[in-house]
């Protein structure tokens, strides 16, 4: 579900403006409590007394565009009265590549619900130097499921597959929050079993299926959580994720791209052939897609 | 996006002592939402229903924010009782908030 950008809405300042803006609007502003609330970033839009018009600062500009608002399927779906009363504790943040959002046995200081076009990866951890994927979080999901289960720790590491942005709550702040809302616990009960079954059919997957087909069943996955066929992943943090080796994961891209099903270059995959994709993945994609589709 | 307007009615047993207050926003915009959210949860803890909210979006609405003399978003201004007060920003800072609402030191 794609959020509107609303700057259409108002006129807006080009970057190549912007130091006009800020002068413009030291003009306009005259009082210090207010100068005080633009230099903290506390203020959106100002409103110009001779064309009448309300003008997006820069920021709230580029928020806006990026995607601060809300685009979590979890939150968008929610009665409009309980995300209300949820918004007092949540706040968005942009994460990045490689951001550890919690780490195994150590205290969910924050659950996350993902934006479209973030991806976050649930790694488990095997003497502490080897990690395997076991799940991927979207904006169908959450992070940092354990905390609507009353559990403070996580028994994975959840880290950031690419830069996008997520909105966060305090973990004690949601478990009082979710008290308060019936849809987002069931919402949490259909997304659990959903997740729980995802993580049991890619532990399976990693022992029975070959390499191609599991990056292919990778690669789907991830695109339909990102609702682009774009993806930008490198051999090494593929085999990473899937637990092979970084010379496998070369020889099935490049298997995969020879039927050109994708095209690889320097870190960027292009899906060119989802049905083609699709008939190479194994049949774990499409399982866990029924199983998400249903929840 | 439509102008967004929430009025609460007031608890008719203490209708001389409700607040009245207007919120200009800037549509979905981040401190929007928060100003929004913020003062939502001050309202219901500390005034429990006995006040009156409506929430102007200045895309829609931008000559009502000028004849208020509002010229940022997000801006609340307490209209009655008076003195009248306003407060500028996200309404993060509960305080300030509860300064201006003349709430300061009423424990919930």
């Amino acid at each position: 579900m794609k959020t509107a950008c609303p700057v259409a809405k108002a006129e807006t300042a080009r970057p190549d403006a912007e130091a006009a803006f800020a002068t413009f609007i030291r003009r306009l502003v005259q009082d210090a409590a207010t100068l005080r609330a633009i230099d903290s970033g506390e203020v959106d839009a100002i409103i110009d007394p001779v064309s009448g018009r309300a003008i997006l600062l820069p920021e709230a500009r580029e928020a806006l565009c990026r995607g601060a608002a809300p685009t979590n399927q979890m939150l968008a779906t929610l009665p409009r009265e309980e995300y209300q009363r949820l918004l007092a504790g949540l706040e968005p943040v942009t994460l990045a590549f490689g951001d550890v959002l919690h780490e195994p046995g150590e205290m969910i200081r924050h659950i996350y619900f993902p934006n479209e076009g973030l991806l976050v990866s649930l790694l488990t951890l095997v003497e502490n130097s080897m990690a395997l994927e076991i799940g991927l979080v979207g904006s169908e999901g959450m992070v940092g499921l354990p905390v609507a289960q009353g559990i403070g720790t996580s028994s994975v590491r959840a880290v950031a597959q690419g830069t996008g942005t997520a909105l966060r709550m305090e973990s004690s702040h949601f478990r009082e929050a979710l008290e308060t809302c019936p849809a987002l616990q069931r919402a949490l009960h259909r997304y659990t079993h959903a997740l729980i079954a995802q993580i049991a059919q890619t532990a399976a997957c990693n022992h029975f299926h070959q390499v191609e087909a599991r990056l292919a069943r990778w690669l789907l996955t991830a695109s339909d959580r990102l609702q682009s066929d774009l993806l930008r992943f490198t051999h090494e943090g593929l085999a990473d994720l899937l637990g092979v080796r970084r010379v496998g994961i070369t020889v099935a891209a490049s298997a995969l791209q020879q039927q050109r099903l994708i095209q690889y270059s320097r870190g960027n995959i292009t899906i060119l052939d989802r049905e083609g994709l699709k008939a190479s993945a194994c049949e774990c994609y499409q399982k866990i897609k029924d199983i998400f589709d249903r929840a | 996006m439509h102008r967004k307007q929430i009025v609460k009615p007031s608890d008719p047993t203490a209708v001389a002592a409700a607040v009245v207050m207007r919120l200009y926003v800037a549509g979905g915009a981040p401190n929007s939402v928060a100003a929004r959210a913020n003062l939502e949860a001050i309202c219901q803890r500390h005034l429990k229903g006995n006040y009156q909210l409506e929430i102007v979006d200045v895309f829609e609405q931008p000559l009502r924010a000028l004849a208020d003399g509002v010229i940022v978003t997000p801006s609340l201004i307490k209209l009655s009782p008076l003195p009248a007060a306003r407060v500028v920003g996200n309404l993060s800072d509960q305080s300030k908030v509860l300064l201006a609402l003349g709430l300061q030191g009423k424990t919930p």
